[in-house]
């Protein structure tokens, strides 16, 4: 994992077999991404306008949540024309640039896990997940009920107290 | 940019966009101290290419149609030669001359130099020739108003001078593959009436079947354009040195006041035809972006490289695949290893405000061959159309229309020729997701730290 | 279709002006008492359904819901309760037994709400447990008739043969909850917090899941009428046996779960076919006199090489003394006594609320039958039936027990709603259910958290108490029957609990 100031660049991982499909995680990064910030308010009259960037995907019994993975080896940084896509060498963190950015959606095209999406409310733009940049801890994984969501700088499956 | 040339450099890149821009990235990455100097022969800090026809249409203004700030070069110590062209490259000396004269001495060498424009016809007939714009390859033609290429900003720049200076309300567009629709679309967003010439039986044949052209071509009709499928110019007639009037296959005529043409690109190879670096349809080049001259690597639209999906070389001119090269050769070029594992065409391009993805080979139908399945998905109240190729349980190919999202899944499925057979039920839907995937290829999706699921 | 009288229990309030129509309660009632309507864009709950469970209460992002206690109301009648009234209206609908789920909710008098403990005051020094040495730790298994010591060449040492103990960091274990009755994650976090905090769980006549296996060194398995399970593997992977004769909440019949509650992995781990009703017979058909007990206490110690304690858990029902006394003389290294409002997955409502004792008394009574014979150090007692705090941890030692069982708490903790529909097998917190979709949403490691986070409070409480009490040691409350006083009991339930009535001095 990169450093930073000595300490670990922290993730969001996913523990699939947690997730009880119950969306909350997109209701708050709704609200998060909002003008209000204020979840009646959001709701209420910013509707239309607030893309969630989380995604959960539900078949049966097995849902799972997924953001954007802020990967090392980003194919949207590669692909996107405007360079609006960039890379923080320091936090890791994958941002779109609302203002650079032209609608192409070569992003869209490259991203093997599906999760940027096409904001067409004003300007269309790309969006997609910011780690919540300004939240000590994203807001979907603070509010997931069930802790299917992790904000930490070691993979859960690796850690070394696991329970059966 | 510091006016300051050595006679020799490190790392000498030719080309100022996509490959040559990723690689001193890369380079400098690597190498903290070598010297990296990039040659161009245009007159602009930096642009990106797909952009023009945003701008064009003024979509975009000059302050952001670049993808590098001019800090970046400063802050990497990049030192950018603009409106300077290589003319030769010594490789037995290993040092390349300029238009200016300048020799300079090369440690590692990237051709990044891109594209030109393809032109089907080599003359042109008519009274009072005159220079046509500058930058454009139509002055080989022995000059002419009115007909451009759209390859480059300074002919983006050209073109909307002359429709302002000449109160142009028309225009016609030679090419109806995806250059030649956006710039279609830019035409029609500053108000003309469009004419397109396509010689194939279908617009964008290159990418699409029968059915999403056909969609396309409804929207483009229904935006105020004329398509003429099957056509190619046959002649020009001009008047005063401007473009007056075409006639097209089959004898049909059409007055025209502006001629783009936009019937594709090709590498711009012209540097190394006599100097021993071998020249297919693009200079090739190795996994590690290496030619067969020692020092001396090329990347980007310039070359020819694998097309994972037909295991063959290939010429694939796509801005993310000059991106990835670029890196690839930039770290090669500065000592360390990596390798490129070829790519595959695709595209993504929003048309008159109906987003189109095409991935692979999108426009193979079942009927090309014994091991080929196509799945469907339609919604044409929404003009949504969505189109997966498989081969032997594979996916070969796809074209999103309107339901665009997710897409990346599909080239992710491509990429790493990921057998479907389990989840085949669901596979052309709007909500196909890689939740019935299995676990470790989500876990190790793309290469690098931080992305486990 | 007759009339009928809407008997739910329940209302569901939802305040419109904070409902943002997130869904959220609809996707997660098991029940579908919510609904969205896609032509008003509203959420719409039938009532009806709800079985008060608060699983859309406790999600709502804005707090739009609340569920509120809506009994229909009758002319009043104290002899002819609701409760008759909602029973007979079923029975003769449906004709049959009426199953529930958890503790009996009647108004009995729970003792030990009536019983006062004792602080140290002027006579006695309190102590402060936060800085004075205190001992929770406590021990089950059979205690030797006399404790010989010898000096060696490095020190002393016991003389005496020790029979195999089982060592508690703190005097509560997890009580019997069947895999089957409750989820596998449900049974993953009791395990794993007792093996982190150093007491036992018991496995309950599931079986034992192949999962569970590493928690062998702290596992109690039971042995039921049923034998579900049992096998060589089984024994070898415990730390200790429990015979189960009775279980409080349904005295003299055995367990039941319900076919369609029995998927693959309950099958296997049942050994029995998938689909068929798990029965458990109501006498073990191989015990019909004590005598049948210790043979089988025995053979199960032979087969573990007296390696582990043995023991046997029975309901409180009227002769529970003698019972205990015989079962100690049958050689059970402990004796587990399950009072009348412990909890259940599934038993008919008319025996739990009607069969059996209340521990309160049946511990009393069996701690003093055994003193009088002399015996009661040949085995320790745990007693269950609705532990609720550590206060009634404390009041049961003071009575006379070794060490607590808790089963009601543990799943509250874990986040059970005591809305008592278990046998349903739609559990909306993921306990006591084999739905998949269910089941995902006890997180394991939540679970875990939790009921450490509960034994770390009970055991500080505990000691607050003791401290309070100037006892250092839990061996010296048990049977302290003098730390105890009673208030509004009767004489008679004075002298059965052995204890004097608050004011009463030594």
């Amino acid at each position: 994992m990169r450093e930073r100031h000595g300490e670990k660049v922290k993730k969001i991982f996913i523990e699939e077999q947690y997730c009880i499909g119950c969306r909350l995680c997109e209701i708050y990064c709704q609200v998060r991404h909002s003008k209000s910030r204020k979840i009646l308010k959001a709701f209420r009259k910013e509707l239309q306008s607030i893309v969630s960037r989380v995604t959960v995907e539900e078949i049966g019994y097995n849902s799972f949540a997924i953001q954007c993975r802020h990967c090392a080896d980003a194919p949207c940084v590669d692909a996107c024309i405007s360079g609006a896509m960039i890379k923080n060498e320091n936090t890791g963190v994958v941002i779109c640039d609302q203002d650079r950015c032209v609608g192409c959606w070569s992003c869209i095209m490259v991203c093997p896990y599906g999760v940027i999406k096409r904001d067409i409310s004003g300007r269309k733009v790309a969006s997609k997940c910011d780690l919540c940049f300004g939240e000590e801890v994203p807001v979907c994984v603070k509010n997931c009920p069930n802790e299917a969501l992790k904000f930490t700088d070691t993979d859960p499956d690796t850690a070394s107290a696991k329970l059966g | 940019m510091e006016k300051i040339t050595k006679s020799k450099t490190d790392y000498l890149i030719i080309g100022n966009s996509a490959a040559g821009v990723s690689a001193a990235e890369n380079i400098r990455k690597i190498d903290k101290t070598g010297g990296i100097e990039i040659f161009s022969s245009e007159n602009f800090v930096n642009y990106s290419r797909p952009l023009i026809t945003y701008y064009l249409s003024g979509k975009i203004g000059p302050d952001r149609i670049c993808f590098k700030s001019e800090e970046f070069y400063s802050r990497n110590n990049i030192i950018l030669n603009l409106s300077t062209a290589v003319t030769e490259i010594d490789t037995s000396r290993q040092e390349v001359i300029t238009d200016r004269g300048r020799k300079i001495g090369y440690g590692k060498l990237l051709i990044a130099s891109g594209g030109k424009p393809v032109i089907p016809f080599t003359s042109v007939t008519g009274r009072n020739n005159k220079a046509a714009g500058p930058g454009s390859e139509i002055s080989r033609l022995g000059g002419l108003e009115g007909i451009f290429t759209l390859t480059n900003l300074a002919d983006a720049v050209a073109l909307r001078r002359y429709i302002e200076e000449n109160s142009i309300s028309s225009a016609s567009i030679l090419g109806g593959g995806l250059i030649g629709l956006k710039t279609a679309e830019a035409f029609l967003e500053m108000g003309l009436n469009i004419n397109i010439i396509e010689l194939s039986g279908k617009i964008l044949s290159a990418s699409f079947d029968e059915e999403a052209s056909e969609i396309i071509s409804e929207r483009v009709r229904e935006a105020g354009s004329s398509i003429f499928t099957g056509s190619t110019i046959e002649s020009i007639r001009t008047d005063g040195g401007k473009i007056k009037q075409l006639t097209l296959t089959g004898g049909k005529v059409i007055s025209c006041e502006l001629l783009v043409v936009a019937v594709g690109v090709k590498p711009d190879t012209g540097l190394v035809r006599n100097w021993g670096i071998k020249d297919g349809q693009g200079i090739i080049v190795d996994e590690e972006m290496r030619t067969d001259v020692q020092n001396v690597y090329a990347a980007g639209d310039v070359t020819r490289s694998h097309d994972r999906l037909s295991g063959q070389e290939k010429n694939i001119a796509i801005w993310p695949l000059a991106v990835r090269q670029g890196a690839v050769a930039g770290k090669n070029m500065a000592g360390q290893n990596a390798s490129y594992r070829g790519g595959f065409f695709m595209n993504s391009v929003e048309i008159l405000g109906v987003p189109v993805i095409s991935l692979g080979l999108s426009s193979l139908e079942e009927s090309s061959s014994r091991d080929i399945r196509v799945y469907r998905t339609r919604h044409p109240e929404k003009q949504v159309y969505r189109k997966i190729i498989t081969r032997n349980s594979r996916v070969i190919g796809a074209i999103f229309i309107g339901a665009v999202e997710r897409a990346g899944i599909y080239a992710g499925l491509i990429s790493n020729e990921i057998d479907i057979s389990e989840v085949l039920g669901n596979i052309s839907g709007e909500d196909f997701g890689i939740l019935q995937l299995p676990a470790d290829y989500k876990k190790h999706l793309v290469v690098g730290e931080g992305v486990e699921v | 279709m007759p009339l009928k009288l809407d008997l739910s229990e329940f209302e569901v309030l939802r305040d419109t002006q904070k409902c943002i129509e997130c869904e959220v309660c609809v996707r997660q009632c098991s029940n579908d008492v919510h609904e969205f309507d896609t032509d008003d864009s509203r959420v719409y709950s039938d009532s009806i359904k709800c079985v008060g469970c608060h699983r859309c209460e406790s999600l709502c992002p804005t707090g739009a819901i609340k569920i509120k206690k809506k009994d229909p109301e009758f002319k009043e009648n104290y002899n002819w309760s609701i409760t008759h009234l909602k029973n007979i209206y079923k029975q003769s609908d449906a004709g049959g037994v009426i199953l529930t789920g958890m503790g009996s909710d009647r108004p009995n008098t729970v003792y030990w709400d009536k019983i006062l403990l004792n602080a140290s005051q002027v006579t006695n020094p309190s102590i402060d447990p936060l800085r004075e040495p205190m001992e929770i730790k406590t021990f089950i298994g059979r205690k030797p008739d006399m404790l010989e010591i010898e000096k060696g060449d490095t020190g002393y040492r016991i003389k005496s043969q020790m029979t195999p103990q089982l060592e508690l960091s703190t005097p509560v274990l997890f009580s019997a909850m069947s895999y089957g009755s409750i989820s596998l994650n449900a049974c993953r976090s009791l395990a794993a917090a007792a093996a982190e905090y150093g007491i036992f769980y018991n496995t309950g006549e599931g079986g034992l899941h192949r999962d569970l296996r590493k928690y062998a060194d702290c596992t109690i398995v039971q042995v039921a009428s049923g034998r579900f399970g049992v096998s060589r593997d089984y024994l070898e992977n415990a730390a200790a046996i429990e015979i189960k004769i009775g279980q409080g909440a349904k005295p003299g019949i055995g367990g039941h779960l319900p076919g369609e509650k029995v998927t693959g992995d309950i099958s296997s781990t049942r050994m029995i076919p998938e689909g068929t009703d798990a029965i458990s017979p109501a006498p073990h058909h191989d015990i019909y006199s004590i005598e049948d007990l210790a043979q089988l206490i025995y053979a199960l110690k032979e087969a573990t090489d007296y390696s582990k304690p043995v023991g046997v858990k029975v309901s409180a029902v009227h002769n529970i003394a003698p019972i205990a006394s015989g079962i100690v003389r049958a050689g059970a290294d402990f004796v587990a006594i399950d009072g009348f409002r412990g909890g259940t997955g599934a038993a008919p409502q008319v025996i739990r609320d009607n069969v059996g004792i209340p521990i309160e008394l049946a511990l009393a009574s069996v701690d003093t039958r055994l003193r009088e014979e002399g015996i009661r150090h040949k085995a320790s007692i745990i007693v269950a039936g609705s532990i609720r705090s550590s206060s009634d941890a404390v009041k049961a030692i003071a009575l006379g027990a070794d060490a607590v069982y808790i089963a009601t708490a543990a799943l509250v903790a874990m986040g059970c709603h005591l809305c008592q529909k278990c046998y349903t097998g739609k559990c909306n917190w993921g306990i006591a259910t084999q739905d998949p979709y269910l089941t995902k949403r006890l997180n394991p490691e939540i679970g875990t958290r939790r009921l450490l986070n509960l034994l770390r409070a009970w055991s500080l409480e505990i000691k607050e108490i003791l401290g309070g009490a100037g006892i250092n040691a839990v061996e010296s409350l048990r049977g302290n029957r003098e730390q105890l006083r009673g208030f509004g009991l009767s004489e008679r339930e004075l002298s059965i609990l052995g204890i004097k009535h608050a004011g009463e001095a030594w």
